[in-house]
């Protein structure tokens, strides 16, 4: 068994809860978002698949409520507090991660990584 | 003993510029490749500048030093609660006695590798002292102007690689839980145990050879630190951004990038990013002038 370069990898499922920061009247969470089924998934620098309008995290900000809690740049977001993520569009997306009475969100995401190849490999076995 | 000044042409880490421009300057040209790497530079152009590494077999180790001793707030618990120059010791002798160094030294192995440790754990406690900028990037361009001491802070690094993975090698051996690079790292032929990894792979980095991706997790996890690499031409895959290792929660990763993780580059944040320091968006726009839209939140 060995690694083969090029092999696809599998998606990790992180669950990851931002703690927003309250700036005045703003609530900070500290990343940036690409991505939804109105925009253009060609233009998606993250993603395998060119067709995958889904929503991906496209910076997030040094020392910020995002990385804090363990969200990174490429993370693709499947679902926040619940609500899908899959199939909306981008402003729908801004929307549930943005609502004023919510402190906390609950995302979930999928990354993936070198070790990711490697967990697949063994379970072949 | 005439010392020259720290000049450009001297650093081993070169001033921050601007990633668009080097992308444009250093990409033209419209082939497939060109418009792909292009492309990755300009999805994280607005967030991070770019600072060009010394091109030798060292640079994964340097570009991931610099980024330790540029941003470190604080020592870390591992190296906080130990005496590492004693660790040198403990090491076998096997290895010692094969260790290569890039320069001349009248002492023993042992002692050198001895001053390497004692000098990382120096260094690495005065960065953390400078509260400014100013003072941290005076610091590091003293470090980084291709002297001995800099390789004997990058031999430091190797070490601590060769201690990690023996530690880790007798965990797995013993079937405790360790880290899944791990698997990674001791499946290759020509690396099953840590003394064939040493002869056959970590004595030759900076030499002969560089780092491998798995060999980025085991730099990482010795570190406790997380990499984050920008792999420029895996831009357009799920690998286009690369943890390495990726289970160290919490961390604030340290950004490299690479344009065919052969070199690696130093990410630093822009300045004038859509983000303060407190992560608060400066405004609240898309991005001008590219065609899909992203939201800072």
């Amino acid at each position: 068994m060995s690694f083969i370069p090029g092999h696809p990898v599998t998606a990790v499922v992180q669950r990851i809860e931002i703690h927003k920061l309250r700036d005045g009247d703003n609530l900070i969470l500290g990343f940036s978002i690409g991505g939804g089924i109105d925009q253009d998934p060609g233009q998606n620098p993250f993603s395998e698949d060119k067709t995958d309008k889904g929503i991906y995290v496209t910076r997030v900000s040094k020392g910020g409520p995002a990385e804090v809690a363990g969200l990174r740049m490429g993370d693709k977001i499947m679902q926040v507090n619940g609500w899908d993520m899959t199939m909306v569009t981008h402003d729908q997306a801004r929307k549930k991660l943005t609502k004023k009475n919510e402190d906390v969100v609950r995302l979930l995401v999928t990354r993936k990584s070198l070790e990711t190849v490697v967990r697949q490999s063994m379970m072949q076995h | 003993m005439k010392r020259a000044a720290v000049g450009e042409t001297q650093s081993s880490v070169s001033a921050a510029e601007d990633l668009q421009t080097y992308s444009r300057r250093e990409w033209k040209g419209n082939t497939t490749k060109s418009l792909l790497i292009r492309k990755g530079y300009e999805a994280i152009a607005s967030e991070f500048n770019l600072c060009r590494v010394r091109g030798d077999n060292y640079c994964a180790l340097r570009a991931t030093l610099f980024q330790v001793l540029s941003q470190s707030k604080q020592l870390p618990a591992w190296l906080h609660d130990s005496d590492i120059s004693k660790w040198a010791k403990e090491m076998h002798s096997d290895f010692i006695t094969e260790w290569q160094f890039p320069f001349e030294t009248s002492m023993s192995k042992l002692q050198h590798l001895e001053q390497c440790l004692e000098l990382l754990k120096n260094k690495w406690q005065e960065a953390v002292q400078y509260k400014s900028l100013e003072d941290r990037e005076h610091m590091c361009q003293h470090v980084f102007r291709g002297h001995d001491e800099e390789y004997e802070l990058l031999e430091a690094l190797k070490f601590l690689m060769l201690r990690t993975a023996i530690q880790l090698h007798s965990d797995m051996e013993k079937g405790s839980d360790v880290p899944e690079f791990c698997w990674l790292l001791f499946a290759r032929d020509s690396s099953k145990c840590p003394k064939t990894f040493f002869t056959n792979h970590l004595r030759h980095v900076g030499f002969s050879g560089g780092l491998e991706q798995v060999e980025m997790c085991l730099l990482g996890y010795s570190l406790q630190e997380m990499i984050q690499v920008v792999r420029l031409y895996k831009c357009d895959t799920e690998e286009f951004i690369t943890y390495y290792p990726n289970d160290h929660k919490n961390a604030s990763p340290l950004c490299l990038l690479t344009e065919d993780d052969g070199h690696y580059n130093v990410l630093v944040p822009k300045k004038s990013s859509k983000f303060d320091a407190y992560g608060r968006p400066k405004w609240n726009q898309s991005s001008g002038g590219q065609p899909s839209i992203t939201t800072c939140l």
